[in-house]
Order: structure tokens, then C-alpha cells, then sequence
């Protein structure tokens, strides 16, 4: 009997306790939700290809390009007298070192870009610092492509990329120095390359996946060729405007063997306010309502 | 019995003679026996089940665990055993793994040469061993024989059977020396084989010490190679896994297998018998042990199986001997169940803390610890306590650190002067007692007595000395959260005060200053906060601040975004709010101040209008000081006491912000920015704030409400705080918390402020957290006189703010409420830890981490700016300080804290600022500024401004308007007026953190020679030249400098960190100006890295980053002009530098010129601006 009172005792503590652990482990099945993966499932492209090409336009007066003052170093006037900003060049209304891309999109077999693996280039892509200026001033790499960094001037530089997804780095290279190589390991728009020697020097670099890429010449054409066919969005982006530069974007379809147009156009005035100089300026607070004193 | 009814009728009837049936006999009772023996089964078996299982619930969970665990090994040893192969496969491996073998080929030969002699000298050793010890045996017998003679006769015997035995010849079976088998026999006598045994041993030795030696090279190469293989593999090797599968295989299903005993602290923890992983080698997270397999959805155990998210903390709070309980609470002996385990049943005093409150746990030993590292939350928790003013009202014991020794020190002031007039009225006694005592040796030892006690006091008067000098340091360092209302009238408009005080968060949003509800809800609330006004107003210093002009508006905004004001100060409403949050929101200061004072506060926010003496318990007039024919001057350093009475000042303004040592026209264009954020405001009326009967009435008000916790008020300076102590709060028992009429809401999960919420809320956490949303929310539905409401004003505060704020509550149980031993609590008995325990408290308290990274992975509020986002703009970042005590002198960084201008140094000729006097490069066009400042903008508008009717000129800055040592920087470092005891607690502090010695002695660095001169000479200006980055003292040279001065190095850095600095600076300062790849490495030291160096340059073999250090070190002025005059850089007059070309030219030295000129540009067109130039995403037009 005794027992049996206990055990009724114990079964409705036992019943109580696991329902309240049931309570208490209830409600916690949360949905697991995980599509962040961002490696390339599928494998080699093989199908028909075009070519994606245009032109990147720049509206309103340009500005001028300005001279810079080297005479920190005296190598760099020596080499190149006409040394001057880069930031914005313009030739009959047509932006130069303008950086288009394939942003994002789909193949014509349905599957995103992205989710292709493309092969690195074997060759380097090549960053010269001639005459105190880098050249190119804009490139694409594709990830873990090599870049040789090269040094033609008769003086020192140091490359100092900023990226902010990449590993950052600061490397002197002295005159007649071996080439630097390097690389980066992920995709960033784009990579803001400086030499804390000769401020004025700059260059941007973008890291893409994939090597649909192309910078704009000095007559706003560019291509991009090897597209697979299917429907994308195209971005053009110059480093006006901003801390982040300016970035257009287009939808464009490319059909095999067809060549798909995308032009750009910039807006310069809308630019050329949203970034003064690339430096420490500061934006016109605003107009002054005069102060009446109290 | 069967008498009546039944018996008689059976008569009757004649009925057969059958006796009636009784039921014992006749029914079958077998079904309900059947019914209960099942039941007894069932029960039974329930008992059993219940016992081993139901009781037990974690047997199950062992089990799952171990099965799930067990399945997901095996899905990862595959990829494990592939990534070893993988390294192994590496070129770097092969490389390794061949120089190892390399190695270890290359002494095989001897090696076994060596093995061969030894194994030959142990076949001969093996041989002597035994007839030597034999003989020695015997030989010690009979010297024993012979010490304990007793007689000349056996001592003459035993003597000769010594001498007998020494020379008895042995036989030894020696193996030959050329192993091929042979043996020698030889008869030796004693010492031959002594020796010889001696000498086989000592080849032996000798031998393998040689192998030892050999093997030394080689084994150190194996263990680089399983090294690398050690650091190489990402995940566990297959042998690790196969070892815990092994485990699993032998798991042993217990409570006493997977509990922690600590006896010393009585603590039983068996929160591990089902947190299985906690601290697994392999890192398990929830969806590798889901039910269906790993990489699934995974369910409740899965989540509780996972491994503790922070290994490295565990390192450092080992569970074995910290157990669990002690920082997550709950309860560690529970077993049966997951609430009780957890302690969250009603009563149980430590119900585990939830997860976003986990930090609490964190407090309850390091209370003491203003900053614990990765406890984010707490340390956020901790911040708002500081910064959002509770502690205003609330004392939490570790926060009041400079008030406590404030009244300590007083105490034992007064303590000591009662001694002493003791002391001198019992001298006095004994002198005049001489007279009466009889006894000359008694009156000689009452004035010795005498003596004795005036010298005592002369002592005592030395530790008053002592403490008076600490009274004026803490004086010094007590500051207030709120501003000082004694200057209301010179600061504010008088209309505008009432409207803040109504509602402070309408007019600023987020604002320190909480509303005081109570204003809204009384019935006279309107009335109180009438009074409150009025008696602020009517105590408040009377006087007029100078008058001062417009500055400009364009440039004030520079100066605001890249002084560094915005590291504290924000600045824009809503979206567009950009700044720190340690001080207020500037956007609307137009609209309640007065210009005039603001300027002379951005000017100095630390110069007080007058001083107050805390003795007197008043502020101090210019009469005061005439009356002693003193000028009317007081500062911290030579005019701190009070004319009067020589008690300690209170002389500077109780703020934390510092003095920012600008020009007075830099200060003006500032003041003028702010006020042209905010256009003109008219107020209402507010002419009763002059009735002097309001004035009494507010005075009761500010007492009730405490005012006086957060602000500095006239005839309220030593009013105690009025909120209850907030020590120990999260130890008040439950039933001591007053939830009022909510407690039944509590109970039932019926939330008033969050009605989605449904979960019961009747616990610590829930009363704090309503508290903190609603300060009145225990007041709801009750009746009560307005004198008996709540008084707590409602704070703004985040969600995030507010958790913080709750976490920091709840772990602030104090000794008796903590689940921790007092035993186990942090107070670090070692001199560096207490210095880091120290230095953080003043860190926070000024806010240092606002513009620098103090902690390692820290990020300042400066580098979330939009102004330095851009390449350029990184560069002008305030220097790193985690490995600031590695980097500077000690010595050094107390003077430049003391004065970071480093005016008063020997050397700061050489620093000629470029920026010297008005930091404005006025050459620029600026039409905006209005035409009287802009023709004036030099040092003559303090003469023109100076004097004002309360005697206030600008007194001259120290220090004017540059930073000390990086004068390139937009930032300024700013004067904060440290007091010696807080510069110690700093200096210390960094030394501490970067671990060195204290007290530092300076290391004498070795004299160049005239060749190494030469040498670093050229080494200093080929390859990368310093100078083309270093700041020289030219101020041509100057303008594009963006690194300090080497003349500076000497005195302020230490050679070990230059060294390593030289060698890769972006390990020390990540993101540095200063490029790596300046040496290589040859051999064994560092040379310059140099494709064709200098000749002479690599005949030097000593190490190049060396004596660049020594030669840095060693730099003088002339030394510089030297170099500097022959770096390609040009030397002087450049024509680049004009500002007015700037138009035309770009560079690092005109960006500032042409800014402005682009600013003129733009001054009309666009309005209300916030961002800078780079910040196009927050410009909102």
C-alpha cells in the first residue's frame, strides 16, 4: 500500500517533472536558416558565350585635371613635369577608369553566376609605379590572382592597399627593387591602393570571383568578352562620390555569341560635390544665418 | 447476530437449509486482485523505471550524447585525416621533413660509431663490474674490522690483510677492444682495477654526451617538422579523433564521472552530466549533433550539447576549479530535471542568468574591475552606470572611488587634528604637574613625557601635510555628470530652462539629463518645476561672460570633425546622428546658450568663474581674494588654496572634458558653427523664475528630486545621494523587491511595458528591467501622497543600454549574495594587475578609448567617422595605444600627459608647429566669415576681448594650439589636467598592460662610432629615407610630414620596441603610415633591404635596424639639418607651399587650403550639412 501511495505520489511528480520539462524544452525549435553559403557549388562553364561592351559617359563640365605639386620628392618632377589628378578624366564627354563589372545574375542554364568556378588567370596582373603615378589607375583582378607590383621610378614608393574585406598591408619598395607579389583572397569593389610617400599616388584594384570585368578606356569603351549567355546586372563604378566611389548598375542580356550593350552615364556635378578631392576637406557646412547676439 | 428478519422469514419460506452466501466464499475477489496485483506491477515497474531512468533523466541524455557524438566523429575523420595528408604534402613540409632527415642521415655515421664503442666499453664494464665490487666489498669489511679494533695486535692484523687484499690480483675476463669477441684475461690488483672501472665509466659518459650532442640538431628539426604538422592541421588529427571515439566507446554513464568537486569552496557542479561538450576538444555547435544527423536542424539536446562558446575563458576560469555555477548561477547538484538543474523553481536564490545576461556572472568577482576583457556587455553596463548618471544618486561601491578617499582623507584629517590638540593639552598638563611632583625623577619624566608628545605631533602635522596635498589631487579629480548649474545665468537662456526641465529628451533625444516624469503627473508638478527653476536661476554666479565675436562657421565645422570632439560629442538628430555618446548631442546648443560663455568654454571648459571653498561651504568672491591683496587667480597648480582660510579650492569646473588648447579664434569659428545648426527660438515667458518665494519652495524640490548628485548647485555642494545603494542590489532577496501591485502580473507573465512578452517576469531581472523602462511603474494603481512617489526620473536608455544596465545589476550581489566564494574573487595581489585594475577606471572616466584603441581589437568612436573612412583619412587616426608602454619612456609619457603639447620641453624649438598660432589658414577666400573676425583673427582679439565685468580674460593657453608630438595630426590631443595621482594611475596602467618593469631605468645605448655614424647616415636617407615622412622641425619641410620628430626618439621611446617597430610596424599599429620590408634578414641579423646598398653598407656585419635605432637615439638638431640636407627632399623655400595655388595643385600639404576654398564654393548652396566630404551616404540635403 505504501508503496503504491508513494509510487502514485512519485508518478505525478514524475508525470509533473517531465511535463514541465517538456515545458521547459518546448518552443524552441527555431528554423535553422542557412543560405549564406557562398562557395561556388557547380563546376565549369561550357556553354555559349557573348560579350557584354558600351560606353561610360560623364555629364557636365569636367573638371579639369590639376597639377599636382611633387616637390616633396624631386624625382617625381624630374620624371614626370606633368604629373596630374587622375581622379576624373574626361575626354569629349566620355569617362576614362571606369570600373564595370557582372555584379550578379543568372546563365542561360539557370544558374547563377557565382556559383560557377572560373579559373584564376596563370599570368599576373601588373601594377606599375612609373613617373609617380600608378599604372593602371583602376584593374580588376580575380581572386588569388597574382599582381606584381613593380617599382620603374628612381626612388622609393610603399604600396599600401586599404581593403577592408582583405588583408591589409604597407610594403616599401625601393628603386630597383624585385617585383612585390601579391594577392587577395576575396571579392571587394574596390581596394583603394595609396603610397604614404607621395600622397597624391592612388589606384584601385577590384577583386572579382569571377572574370567578367573590364575598366574603361581613355574614350569610355570598354568589353567584356567570355560572357555566358543569360541575363545580368552590369555595375560601373569610379571612385568619385564619396567614400565608396559611385556605382551604377544595368540590366543587360547576353545571348551566345551576340554582344549585349550597356552604356553608362555619370552624373559629374552630383560627383564631383559628394567628393571634393580625395582628402581631408570638409563639405560646406551650410549657409550662415547670421547670428544675432543675445 | 442473525437473529431477526433474515432468520424468521427463512422459517417461513422453508427455504433449503443453505446458510447465506457469503460473499468471502462465494464471490471471487480474483479481478480485483488481478486489477490491483497489475497495478502493483505497473507500479512497481514505474518505481523501477522512475528510479533508474525517470529520476535520472541525464542517463538518456548520456546515451543520446554519446551516440550522436560518437556519428558525427566518424563524419569528420575523413576530412581530418585528408587535411593531415594535405600538409604533409606541402612544399614547406617536404622542405622541413627533408632537412630533418638531412640531419639526421648526416650524424648516422657516427652515431653508430659511437654505439659501437659504447656497446664495447659496456660488454668490458659489464666485465670489471663484478670482481671490482667484490673487492671493494671486501676491502670495506675489513676497514671496518680495522676502525673498530680494540686492540694493537688485531689492528696490526687487519692492517696487513687491507694491505694484503689491495694487492691481491684479480682475474678479469675482458672482451678485446676490437669487438671481434676476444678475451683478454688479466690478473689486476685493486687500484689497476679501480682505475680501470673508473676510466670504462667515464668513456661511457663522454660518449654518449657526444650522441646526446649530435642528436640535438636533428631532434629539434623533428620537432619543427611535427610542429608544423601541429599548426598546419585546421581541425583535430585522426588519431585525436580516433581517441575520443575510443572514449565514447568507454563512456561512463555516471553523475560522479562527468561532476566537478571543488572541495576547498564546496562547490558540486553536475551541470556536465548532460552539457556533455562543454569542453570536448572538437568544437561542437548545435546542428553537428542534430537527431537526424550532423548538418541537420538540430533539436533541444543538440543545443544543450554544444561546446562552451569561449574556450579561451575557460582556459583562464579553469571548471575544475571555478565548477559552473559560480559565474552562470542555477543549481550545480540538481539532477532530475531541467528547472531545477537551472534553478529557475520558485525560491532558489541563484536562478541561472539568462543568456544575453550571462556577463552578470562576471561581476560578481570582478566588481572592482571597471573593465573586464570580452565581458562587453558588462563593461557596456558599467559604462551607462557611469555615463547615464546613476551614479548621480546611486553609490555602487567601486564607482566612487575619488568620493571615498575625498572623505576618507577628510575624516583622518580631522581625526589627526584631534589628536593633536590632545596631544598638546596632555603636554601642557605634564609641564604644569613639574611644579607639584616631589619626586625630581618623577617632574623629569613627566617633561620627557611632554616632549615626547610635541614631537609626536610634529609627525602628525607632516601626515596632515601629506593628506592636504591628497585632498587637492582629489579635489581635483572630482567631476560630475552633469554641468555646473551655478552657471546657468551666464550659460543659458533663462526662457529655455523651464522647457528643459519639463522634458529633457524632447528637446535633446538620448540626452544624459532623465525626465522627471513627476513634473507631468503631480498635481503641482508644474508648480515644483516652477521652483526648481527659479532657485537654480537665483543661486546662479552673477556676471556677464566677455563678449565675443562671430568666427567662422565653415571653419569651426573642420575643426569640430577633426579635432576630435566628435570622439565624445555627437553631432545631427534621428538617422543623421553621428559622434560618440559619452557627451552631449551639440546639434540644438544654439537654442538654449549663450554664445559668449560657450566660446570661453570650448576656449577652456575648466576655467571656473569662481572658485569654492569646501571649508567656508561657499564660493569665493574677487573681494575675498582683494581683502588679502591676492590677485583674483586660482588654478590647480600654484594658487589652490583658499585666501582666507588655506583650505584646498575646488578651482576647475567638475567636468571631464578637457582642455583642447585652441587658439581663441579656433574656439570662437567652433562656438560659431554649433550655433549656426540651430535657428532662433522664442520662449515663453518665464519672468517668475525672479520670485524669491519660488526660489525657497525649488530648494526643498532639488532636494527631494537630488539635483545635486549630477550637477554642481549652490548650497548643495555637500548634499549625499539619494537613491539607494546599489551594491549589492542584485543580492536583495525577492521578496524585498517591490513589485506593488504588479507582483501578480509578475507572477503570471502579464507584461504592462512589452505585452507580446508572456513569460513571467517575477524575478530579479524582471524587476530591474521594468524598472529601468519605467522608473514609475511600481507607483501603478496605488494611491499615494505625491511627497511618497517614486522619485526615480526616467532615464533614456536602448534596449541594448538597458540590458547592459540589468546584467550590471544583477551581478552586483556583493560577498554574501555571490555563489562564489569571497575567496575567489578578483583582487589581484600583484603589483601589475592592481595597476591595470587602476588605470582603467581613469581610462573610462575620460574616455580615452573615444579617440584611441586602448584594448587589443578595440575600435575608437574616430575611426567609425566618416572623415577617416577614406585612405587619407586612416592616416590621421590617433595612434594606437595597446602597446603604448612598450613604446615609451615612463618617465616621458608622465610629462606628456601632464602636457601633451610638450610645451615646457627643452626641445621644443625643434618642433617649430606648422600650425602654430591660429590653426586658420585664413589666406583662403572665406566670404562666410564676417568681415570684423576675419581681419582680426590673430592673438590681438584676446586683448579686445579680455576683461569682462567678472574679471574672466582668456588667460594665454600653455602649449598653444598644437599637439605635442604628432603635429601633423588634425586631432589634438587634448589637456585634461590629470592629477599626480591619476598621471600615476595611467603611466602605470600602460606599463602594466604591455608588461614592463617598473620603475623603468633607462638602458644606456653604446656610442656610435664615426664609421657607424657615416654608415646609419646613409642608411637614413637611401632606400626609404626617414625624413621624407619624419617631422624635422622645418616648417617647410614640415607641410607634408605625417610621422613624429626624431629628436623626440631619445628621450621618449625605448630601443626594443623602435627595433621591433623598424622591423615590421603594421604588427604593432595595423593600418600604419610607416611601410614593413625596410630590412631583410641575413644570417642571423637584419640588414637594410637594399637591391644595390651604399658602398660600405654591407661590409658592416653588425645588425642594421640596430644601429639605426642607436642612431636615432642619438640624433641631434644639427645631426638633422644635416641629413635633412641630404635626403632628395627639397630643403627650403619650395614654391609649393602657397595656399593660393592650391586651386591648381593637389598634395598632402594643400588639401586644407583648397578645402576651404571649396568651401567657399559651396557655403551657399547647400544647407545644414553633416557630413564631411566623404561621407556622401549621410548627407541628406
Amino acid at each position: 500500500m505504501l508503496k503504491k501511495r508513494a509510487s502514485f505520489w512519485l508518478a505525478m511528480f514524475v508525470a509533473a517533472a517531465l511535463l514541465s520539462l517538456a515545458l521547459a524544452c518546448g518552443g524552441g525549435n527555431k528554423e535553422t536558416n542557412n543560405d549564406g553559403g557562398a562557395t561556388p557549388t557547380g563546376g565549369k562553364y561550357s556553354g555559349g558565350v557573348g560579350s557584354v561592351s558600351g560606353k561610360t559617359a560623364f555629364n557636365g563640365t569636367a573638371p579639369a585635371p590639376r597639377k599636382i605639386d611633387s616637390s616633396a620628392d624631386p624625382v617625381c618632377g624630374q620624371k614626370n613635369p606633368t604629373l596630374s589628378t587622375e581622379d576624373v578624366i574626361v575626354t569629349d564627354g566620355k569617362l576614362a577608369n571606369v570600373f564595370i563589372y557582372i555584379k550578379d545574375g543568372t546563365t542561360a542554364d539557370g544558374k547563377k553566376i557565382s556559383d560557377y568556378a572560373w579559373d584564376t588567370p596563370a599570368t599576373a596582373a601588373v601594377l606599375d609605379q612609373n613617373g609617380c603615378h600608378y599604372k593602371p589607375h583602376v584593374m580588376g583582378v580575380m581572386t588569388n590572382q597574382k599582381i606584381s607590383i613593380t617599382n620603374s621610378d628612381p626612388t622609393t614608393h610603399n604600396i599600401h592597399p586599404q581593403p577592408a574585406v582583405n588583408q591589409e598591408w604597407n610594403q616599401s619598395q625601393v628603386a630597383n627593387a624585385a617585383p612585390l607579389e601579391k594577392s587577395f583572397n576575396r571579392q571587394e569593389i574596390l581596394v583603394p591602393v595609396k603610397c604614404n610617400q607621395h600622397p597624391w599616388m592612388k589606384s584601385y584594384i577590384g577583386v572579382l570571383k569571377h572574370p567578367f570585368f573590364a575598366v574603361s578606356k581613355a574614350d569610355g569603351s570598354f568589353e567584356i568578352k567570355g560572357v555566358p549567355a543569360g541575363k545580368y546586372t552590369v555595375a560601373a563604378w569610379h571612385e568619385k562620390g564619396g567614400s565608396k566611389g559611385t556605382e551604377k548598375t544595368m540590366e543587360v542580356t547576353v545571348t551566345a555569341n551576340g554582344t549585349a550593350t550597356a552604356d553608362f552615364s555619370f552624373d559629374g556635378a552630383a560627383m564631383v560635390r559628394n567628393s571634393q578631392g580625395t582628402s581631408l576637406e570638409m563639405l560646406p557646412a551650410m549657409e550662415l544665418p547670421m547670428l544675432v547676439k543675445h | 447476530m442473525a437473529d431477526s428478519p433474515e432468520g424468521s422469514e427463512s422459517i417461513v419460506k422453508r427455504e433449503p437449509e443453505t446458510p447465506a452466501r457469503d460473499p468471502i466464499v462465494s464471490r471471487s475477489t480474483s479481478s480485483i486482485m488481478l486489477v490491483c496485483a497489475l497495478l502493483m506491477i505497473v507500479s512497481l515497474a514505474w518505481a523501477l523505471w522512475d528510479e533508474s531512468y525517470g529520476q535520472r533523466p541525464w542517463k538518456g541524455i548520456q546515451q543520446e550524447f554519446v551516440k550522436r557524438y560518437t556519428r558525427y566523429l566518424k563524419s569528420i575523420r575523413s576530412d581530418a585525416g585528408k587535411s593531415e595528408a594535405e600538409v604533409k604534402e606541402t612544399a614547406e613540409y617536404q622542405t622541413i621533413d627533408a632537412e630533418a632527415q638531412a640531419a639526421l642521415e648526416k650524424i648516422t655515421p657516427r652515431r653508430k660509431e659511437i654505439d659501437a664503442a659504447v656497446e664495447r666499453i659496456q660488454a668490458q664494464l659489464d666485465a670489471v663490474t663484478d670482481p671490482f665490487q667484490n673487492q671493494r666489498g671486501k676491502i670495506t669489511v675489513i676497514n671496518y674490522n680495522l676502525e673498530t679494533a680494540t686492540s694493537d695486535f688485531w689492528r696490526k692484523h687487519y692492517e696487513k690483510q687491507l694491505a694484503d687484499k689491495r694487492a691481491e690480483r684479480v682475474e678479469v675476463d675482458l672482451p678485446a677492444n676490437d669487438g671481434a669477441g676476444k678475451v683478454n684475461t688479466q690478473k689486476l690488483n685493486f687500484p689497476e682495477l679501480e682505475k680501470l672501472y673508473n676510466d670504462l665509466r667515464d668513456g661511457k659518459a663522454k660518449l654518449l654526451s657526444e650522441k646526446a650532442e649530435l642528436l640535438k640538431e636533428p631532434s629539434e628539426l623533428a620537432k619543427k617538422r611535427d610542429d608544423y604538422v601541429k599548426n598546419h592541421v585546421v581541425n583535430v588529427t585522426p588519431k585525436q579523433i580516433d581517441d575520443l571515439i575510443r572514449k565514447n566507446e568507454k563512456f561512463d554513464y555516471s553523475i560522479l564521472g562527468h561532476q566537478i568537486n571543488v572541495n576547498e569552496f564546496s562547490i558540486v557542479d553536475r551541470c556536465e552530466i548532460c552539457h556533455l561538450g562543454v569542453r570536448e576538444p572538437v568544437t561542437l555547435k548545435a546542428d553537428y549533433l542534430a537527431p537526424a544527423g550532423p548538418g541537420k536542424k538540430p533539436d533541444n539536446l543538440s543545443i544543450a550539447f554544444v561546446s562552451h562558446p569561449n574556450k579561451e575563458l575557460l582556459q583562464i576560469h579553469n571548471p575544475d576549479r571555478f565548477g559552473c555555477s559560480s559565474c552562470h548561477n542555477g543549481n550545480g547538484r540538481a539532477t532530475t530535471n531541467v528547472v531545477k538543474a537551472h534553478g529557475l523553481n520558485p525560491f532558489w536564490l541563484h536562478p541561472l542568468y539568462r543568456k544575453e545576461n550571462t556577463e552578470a556572472g562576471c561581476q560578481q568577482c570582478h566588481s572592482n574591475d571597471r573593465v573586464i576583457q570580452g565581458a562587453d556587455v558588462l563593461n557596456l553596463g558599467k559604462d551607462m552606470f557611469y555615463q547615464r548618471g546613476c551614479v548621480g544618486c546611486h553609490r555602487s561601491e567601486s564607482f566612487d572611488r575619488e568620493a571615498d578617499a575625498l572623505s576618507g582623507t577628510r575624516q583622518t584629517i580631522s581625526q589627526l587634528e584631534e589628536q593633536i590638540a590632545a596631544n598638546e593639552r596632555q603636554a601642557k598638563q605634564d609641564q604644569d604637574a613639574v611644579a607639584n611632583v616631589s619626586d625630581d625623577t618623577e617632574a623629569q619624566r613627566l617633561l620627557a613625557h611632554a616632549e615626547s608628545m610635541r614631537v609626536t605631533n610634529s609627525q602628525l602635522a607632516a601626515r596632515i601635510d601629506q593628506l592636504n596635498v591628497q585632498t587637492r589631487f582629489l579635489l581635483q579629480d572630482q567631476k560630475k555628470v552633469g554641468p555646473n548649474l551655478k552657471d546657468v545665468r551666464l550659460k543659458l537662456k533663462k526662457e529655455w530652462i523651464p522647457i528643459w526641465l519639463k522634458d529633457p529628451q524632447k528637446f535633446r533625444p538620448g540626452t544624459k539629463m532623465p525626465k522627471f516624469w513627476r513634473f507631468e503627473v503631480d498635481e503641482d508638478g508644474e508648480h515644483d518645476l516652477k521652483a526648481v527653476a527659479a532657485y537654480l536661476w537665483q543661486s546662479g554666479f552673477d556676471g556677464k561672460v566677455p563678449a565675443q565675436q562671430q568666427g567662422s562657421a565653415t571653419h569651426g565645422k573642420e575643426l569640430f570633425e577633426t579635432r576630435g570632439c566628435m570622439g565624445c560629442h555627437s553631432i545631427g538628430e534621428g538617422d543623421n546622428k553621428q559622434g560618440g555618446t559619452f557627451a552631449a548631442n551639440l546639434q540644438r546648443v544654439g537654442e538654449k546658450a549663450n554664445f559668449d560663455y560657450i566660446v570661453r568654454w570650448i576656449y577652456n571648459p575648466r576655467e571656473r568663474w569662481a572658485p569654492y571653498c569646501p571649508k567656508e561651504k561657499r564660493d569665493l568672491t574677487r573681494e575675498d581674494y582683494e581683502k588679502h591683496n591676492q590677485p583674483f587667480v586660482f588654478d590647480t597648480e600654484l594658487h589652490s588654496k583658499c585666501p582666507n582660510d588655506g583650505a584646498e579650492l575646488q578651482v576647475q569646473n567638475m567636468t571631464v572634458m578637457p582642455n583642447f588648447r585652441l587658439a581663441e579664434s579656433d574656439a570662437r569659428d567652433i562656438a560659431t558653427y554649433l550655433f549656426s545648426l540651430s535657428g532662433q527660438t522664442s520662449y515663453a515667458d518665464a519672468s517668475f523664475m525672479d520670485d524669491p518665494n519660488l526660489k525657497e519652495e525649488g530648494r526643498a524640490e532639488i532636494k527631494q528630486y537630488g539635483c545635486a548628485g549630477c550637477h554642481e548647485i549652490k548650497g548643495f555642494e555637500d548634499e549625499q545621494r539619494i537613491g539607494k545603494e546599489l551594491t549589492t542590489e542584485g543580492a536583495t532577496p525577492i521578496e524585498r523587491l517591490d513589485f506593488a501591485l504588479l507582483t501578480q502580473d509578475a507572477e503570471y507573465g502579464r507584461d504592462p511595458l512589452f505585452p507580446d512578452k508572456k513569460e513571467e517576469w517575477y524575478n530579479h531581472r524582471g524587476f530591474f528591467e521594468h524598472k529601468l523602462a519605467d522608473p514609475a511603474i511600481y507607483d501603478r494603481g496605488k494611491r499615494k501622497d505625491p511627497k511618497d512617489r517614486l522619485r526615480m526620473p526616467k532615464p533614456y536608455l536602448t534596449d541594448e543600454w538597458r540590458n547592459a544596465l540589468t546584467t550590471f545589476l544583477l551581478g552586483s550581489v556583493g560577498a554574501e549574495g555571490a555563489n562564489v566564494p569571497y575567496t575567489l574573487f578578483y583582487n589581484p595581489q600583484d603589483q601589475r594587475r592592481q595597476d591595470i585594475q587602476n588605470g582603467w577606471w581613469v581610462i573610462k572616466k575620460y574616455n580615452c578609448m573615444g579617440c584611441h584603441n586602448v584594448q587589443v581589437g578595440q575600435r575608437s568612436v574616430l575611426m567609425d567617422l566618416p572623415f577617416y573612412q577614406t585612405p587619407d583619412g586612416k592616416d590621421l587616426l590617433p595612434p594606437r595605444l595597446t602597446s603604448e608602454g612598450a613604446r615609451v619612456d615612463p618617465n616621458w609619457l608622465l610629462r606628456f600627459l601632464h602636457d601633451p603639447s610638450l610645451s615646457d620641453e627643452k626641445n621644443a624649438a625643434a618642433q617649430a608647429a606648422p600650425a602654430a598660432a591660429p590653426s586658420t589658414p585664413n589666406t583662403a577666400t572665406t566670404q562666410s566669415k564676417p568681415p570684423s573676425a576675419a581681419g582680426s583673427a590673430n592673438p590681438s582679439n584676446s586683448g579686445t576681448n579680455g576683461g569682462g565685468e567678472a574679471g574672466h580674460p582668456f588667460k594665454p593657453q600653455p602649449g598653444a594650439n598644437r599637439n605635442g608630438v604628432r603635429l601633423y595630426l588634425q586631432a589634438r590631443m587634448p589637456t585634461f589636467n590629470f592629477s599626480p595621482n591619476e598621471l600615476q594611475a595611467l603611466v602605470r596602467f600602460f606599463m602594466a598592460v604591455s608588461s614592463q618593469q617598473q620603475p623603468y631605468i633607462k638602458e644606456n645605448l653604446e656610442p656610435l662610432t664615426a664609421q657607424e655614424q657615416l654608415l646609419a647616415r646613409q642608411m637614413f636617407v637611401s632606400g626609404t629615407p626617414c625624413l621624407k615622412c619624419h617631422l624635422t622641425g622645418d616648417p617647410n619641410h614640415d607641410k607634408s610630414a605625417i610621422a613624429p620628430n626624431f629628436l623626440l626618439a631619445g628621450e621618449r621611446l625605448k630601443p626594443d620596441w623602435t627595433f621591433r617597430w623598424l622591423l615590421d610596424p603594421s604588427q604593432i599599429s595595423p593600418g600604419t603610415a610607416m611601410p614593413t620590408g625596410l630590412f631583410k634578414k641575413a644570417d642571423d641579423h637584419w640588414v637594410i633591404n637594399l637591391p644595390n646598398p651604399p658602398p660600405g653598407v654591407s661590409e658592416y656585419h653588425r645588425d642594421h635596424a640596430r644601429l639605426l635605432v642607436r642612431y636615432m637615439f642619438l640624433m641631434t638638431p644639427d645631426e638633422q639639418r644635416r641629413l635633412l640636407s641630404a635626403s632628395p627632399a627639397p630643403v627650403a623655400g619650395a614654391p609649393a607651399a602657397k595656399p593660393q595655388s592650391s586651386d591648381q595643385k593637389v598634395g598632402r600639404n594643400h588639401s586644407h587650403g583648397r578645402g576651404r576654398s571649396v568651401l567657399a564654393q559651396h557655403a551657399r548652396s547647400s544647407k545644414f550639412r553633416l557630413a564631411s566630404s566623404h561621407g556622401s551616404d549621410y548627407i541628406r540635403p
